[in-house]
């Protein structure tokens, strides 16, 4: 049985508003699954729509073996669920929460209390376990949510950008326990906009684009699809240039949209054609400063299926992004 | 849920809204003080009018005091409204949606904490009442106002819930604390229904509050009898069944 | 360098504009300022209405008549409340930043606030004057008193204001200001606003014959249930220019404090 099966879910808001159109999309039980979608995309209102907060106008949705509209009630008993930082309330302690979140879901408060404070031990809070949440970090709050998420131990754990914000410590023992908890059974399905979330962790992917999934595989088999390299290459004294300069590269191969004054192309022929575009580059008058290869990635699939590259990925390397809601 | 899941959820919420009060320092003050200075001002303004012919007692604290105490505890469930509309703005509620509590045990758990909150300027209010010269109600009248002040705390919270659920924002909240507000107001509130003038007299007839006023009121102004007693409690049930009926309605409508 | 006279009056009518619009699009501040006291009118009046068969209560056609000068004074505290919270917004938005790094007259940000005040309060004296006329109050002096209503209203708003508008500008928080409303209808309960003062209770009755705004009310009032009296107005007039200078010297204090702290 799927974890998360969804036919044709949909969902049209007011002035026929339809973020969600048509997905079709399948999670097999024990699998990691990415979310990967631009600002916009859908991507908060399938997850919504999967966590039962929000009802779908058109098609369905199973998730647990239990249908989100139908049987709301089954799939919360099955879910785990942790959507946004603000989701903690700042009064309380991290072990009040815990607690309480024990408590909705019928769990003794003996039992509650001890899965508590396996849980903070857990995701390293025991030492801040009695301090009121209003005092933690952003990775604290994040570690919590991902605690409370799992107090009940979920067949099916709901990750909305879990690590968006957060330095790259934080992100990586976010990681870890994802994988950990993989490992025990647990099926996760995350949306992220970060590639490297998606490529490290995720067993498959699927992509939204515009309410509806344009790509779905493993990371491997998509980058295989789309499966070339590609150039990155920056002009002395650029300014001015860019538009002979592509007409060069279109000889070899196909121009990408350029990102942050870097020329890109996709090369049709492989890494053989380095040097030649080089002396082309040459014979144009055109001097190359600088030149990388690069094997395609999760965001080439991204630029070949939507146009737009992954919004994170840009910024990934400094560690510092806003959240962005959808 | 067993029935002990779902009092152990009613519980644990009702504990996490006293929060409000007990944690952060200072908040609790203005609710307090509020209901006492407004009794104090209105009881100086209008007690004369205890000389007309026909009124009911020569007190015009007693006679006033079931109202500010009552304006006390709509005000304080109101709070509990304005504070569930920040909650759902800043996406905590999510979360108890997301669960597999019952919705009726959620909204018990909401709005059961006003009772308790409605205790504190209640009590600051006796005080400052008896201390001027309000009647002493007797046991059993103090016992009825007080549970009635809480029942109409509850009240006023299932009003501010169902328009939480409405509206979503905090900026709804001048609604819910005028709503509550006139309900009071529009009752036997500043003289006997024979004294009231006109258009008042018919709306405090059929304003179920009227009968909480009186119920609430008749310890303080004279002695206490069932034919009196029991139509403010009916009149609590009343209202909080049609507004439980609102509240559950829009609780659901949150995820349509 | 500062601009002329000419551009700094164009810039309090502008600022003022804003601050009108600003008020009567956002309804959770509008309501306060008219329903809110309307209803309470209308409540007081009907609860408390038999009031004038009291040995001692002046001779009205109606209660209304006698309260109508009370909805207008305290419908006029809570405008001076409201401007002054926005004025605080203002402030902690940052936006009166931007007025003050503009070559006007510092003080023009301040009387922008203030006219704008000052015409809400103009409305709102109008506004009660037709409510109370349609509801059936009499007012005795006419036209004249209408007009003299609507002006005195206009310049107790401006007074009062300026009160406000101190306090926003030495707390700098619209928190602080909010909480300063119960001290309003503390103010108001120990005046003349809702009942006459000699049939209040002790020491209420003390402090209202004294109070000022029990003086502003009374010039409001007179020409309602009765006629023109040079010496009710004069006080009237007195008090109105008390609190408003009491109300400007507080501002001018509060402005010369933030200069220093370079806020």
């Amino acid at each position: 049985m799927a974890a998360i099966e969804t036919q044709q879910l949909a969902r049209e808001f007011e002035g026929g508003i339809k973020a969600v159109d048509g997905v079709d999309l399948e999670v097999a039980a024990g699998e990691i699954y990415g979310f990967l979608g631009p600002n916009g995309a859908g991507k908060t209102t399938t997850v919504r729509m999967l966590t039962t907060l929000l009802q779908p106008t058109g098609g369905r949705a199973m998730v647990a073996g239990y249908d989100v509209a139908k049987d709301a009630g089954a799939v919360r008993r099955k879910i785990g669920v942790a959507l946004q930082e603000a989701a903690l309330d700042p009064l309380m302690t991290g072990r009040e929460l815990l607690e309480l979140q024990a408590t909705l879901h019928g769990i003794s408060r003996k039992d509650g209390r001890e899965r508590g404070q396996w849980l903070l031990d857990r995701v390293g809070l025991t030492l801040a376990a009695d301090r009121r949440v209003g005092t933690y970090s952003g990775g604290m709050r994040r570690r919590l949510d991902l605690a409370a998420a799992l107090v009940h131990t979920p067949e099916v754990l709901f990750l909305d950008e879990p690590t968006t914000g957060l330095d790259p410590v934080s992100r990586k023992a976010i990681w870890e326990e994802v994988r950990k908890l993989n490992d025990e059974g647990t099926t996760v399905f995350l949306t992220t906009q970060y590639l490297e979330e998606a490529d490290q962790l995720a067993d498959r992917v699927g992509i939204i684009s515009g309410g509806l999934l344009v790509a779905e595989g493993t990371p491997t088999a998509l980058k295989a699809e789309v499966g070339r390299p590609h150039l990155e290459l920056c002009l002395v004294e650029q300014a001015g240039k860019e538009a002979r300069a592509q007409v060069v590269l279109a000889r070899f191969g196909r121009p990408l949209p350029a990102r942050d004054g870097t020329l890109m192309v996709e090369l049709e022929h492989g890494t053989s054609e380095v040097g030649p575009i080089v002396v082309a580059l040459n014979q144009e008058g055109l001097d190359v400063e600088s030149l990388d290869l690069v094997q395609p990635t999760l965001d080439d699939v991204f630029v070949h299926k939507t146009g737009q590259h992954l919004e994170g990925a840009a910024k990934e390397d400094t560690g510092e992004v806003e959240a962005i809601p959808e | 849920m067993s029935w002990q899941g779902s009092a152990a959820t009613v519980g644990a919420l009702v504990r996490r809204a006293l929060n409000e009060i007990t944690r952060v320092p200072g908040a609790a003050i203005p609710g307090v003080l509020a209901p006492a200075i407004f009794f104090l001002g209105l009881t100086s303004v209008f007690g004369s009018l205890t000389l007309l012919p026909g009124f009911t007692t020569h007190s015009y604290q007693s006679f006033l005091i079931p109202v500010s105490l009552l304006q006390g505890a709509a005000f304080t469930g109101a709070a509990t409204g304005v504070n569930l509309a920040r909650d759902i703005e800043q996406g905590w509620f999510d979360r108890l949606l997301a669960s597999p509590a019952p919705r009726p045990v959620l909204l018990a758990g909401l709005v059961l904490s006003a009772s308790l909150r409605s205790l504190l300027p209640a009590t600051f209010l006796l005080i400052v009442g008896l201390a001027v010269g309000v009647h002493w109600p007797g046991l059993l009248g103090l016992v009825i106002a007080l549970s009635l002040v809480m029942g109409m705390a509850v009240v006023a919270a299932t009003w501010g819930t169902s328009l939480a659920f409405r509206f979503r924002t905090q900026s709804a909240a001048p609604v819910m604390q005028v709503g509550m507000f006139l309900a009071v107001l529009l009752t036997t509130a500043y003289a006997p229904l024979h004294l009231l003038t006109g258009w008042l007299q018919s709306v405090a007839r059929i304003n179920p509050v009227t009968q909480v006023v009186e119920a609430v009121r008749q310890g303080f102004t004279g002695s206490v009898t069932w034919s009196d007693t029991w139509p403010g409690y009916a009149a609590l049930f009343g209202l909080a069944a049609v507004l439980t009926f609102f509240a559950l309605r829009g609780m659901r409508r949150m995820t349509l | 360098m500062i601009e002329s006279l000419a551009t700094n009056a164009r810039v309090v009518a502008a600022l003022g504009n804003r601050s009108i619009k600003q008020t009567i699009r956002r309804p959770q501040l509008a309501a306060p300022l008219i329903i809110f006291p309307t209803a309470l009118l209308a409540i007081q009046t009907a609860g408390a209405g038999r009031a004038v068969d009291l040995p001692g209560f002046p001779p009205v056609t109606n209660f209304l008549s006698f309260m109508l000068a009370g909805a207008i004074v305290q419908a006029v505290m809570m405008t001076g409340n409201s401007g002054a919270i926005a004025f605080a917004i203002d402030m902690e938005m940052r936006f009166t930043d931007r007025l003050y790094a503009a070559p006007i007259l510092r003080s023009s940000v301040i009387l922008g606030r203030l006219a704008a005040t000052a015409a809400l309060g103009a409305m709102i004296g109008a506004y009660f004057v037709v409510l109370g006329l349609i509801f059936g109050a009499s007012i005795n002096e006419g036209v004249p008193a209408v007009l003299w209503i609507i002006l005195l209203t206009s310049a107790s708003a401006l007074a009062f204001g300026s009160i406000g508008a101190a306090i926003a500008l030495r707390t700098n928080s619209a928190s602080v200001v909010q909480g300063i409303f119960p001290l309003v209808f503390v103010i108001l309960f120990l005046s003349d606003a809702f009942f006459p003062a000699n049939l209040m209770l002790e020491p209420a009755s003390w402090v209202a014959q004294y109070n000022p705004l029990s003086f502003i009310v009374n010039g409001i009032r007179e020409p309602i249930i009765a006629g023109w009296s040079a010496t009710t107005q004069l006080k009237a007039i007195a008090s109105v220019f008390g609190v408003g200078a009491l109300g400007f010297a507080l501002c001018a204090g509060a402005m010369r404090g933030r200069l220093r702290r370079g806020v």
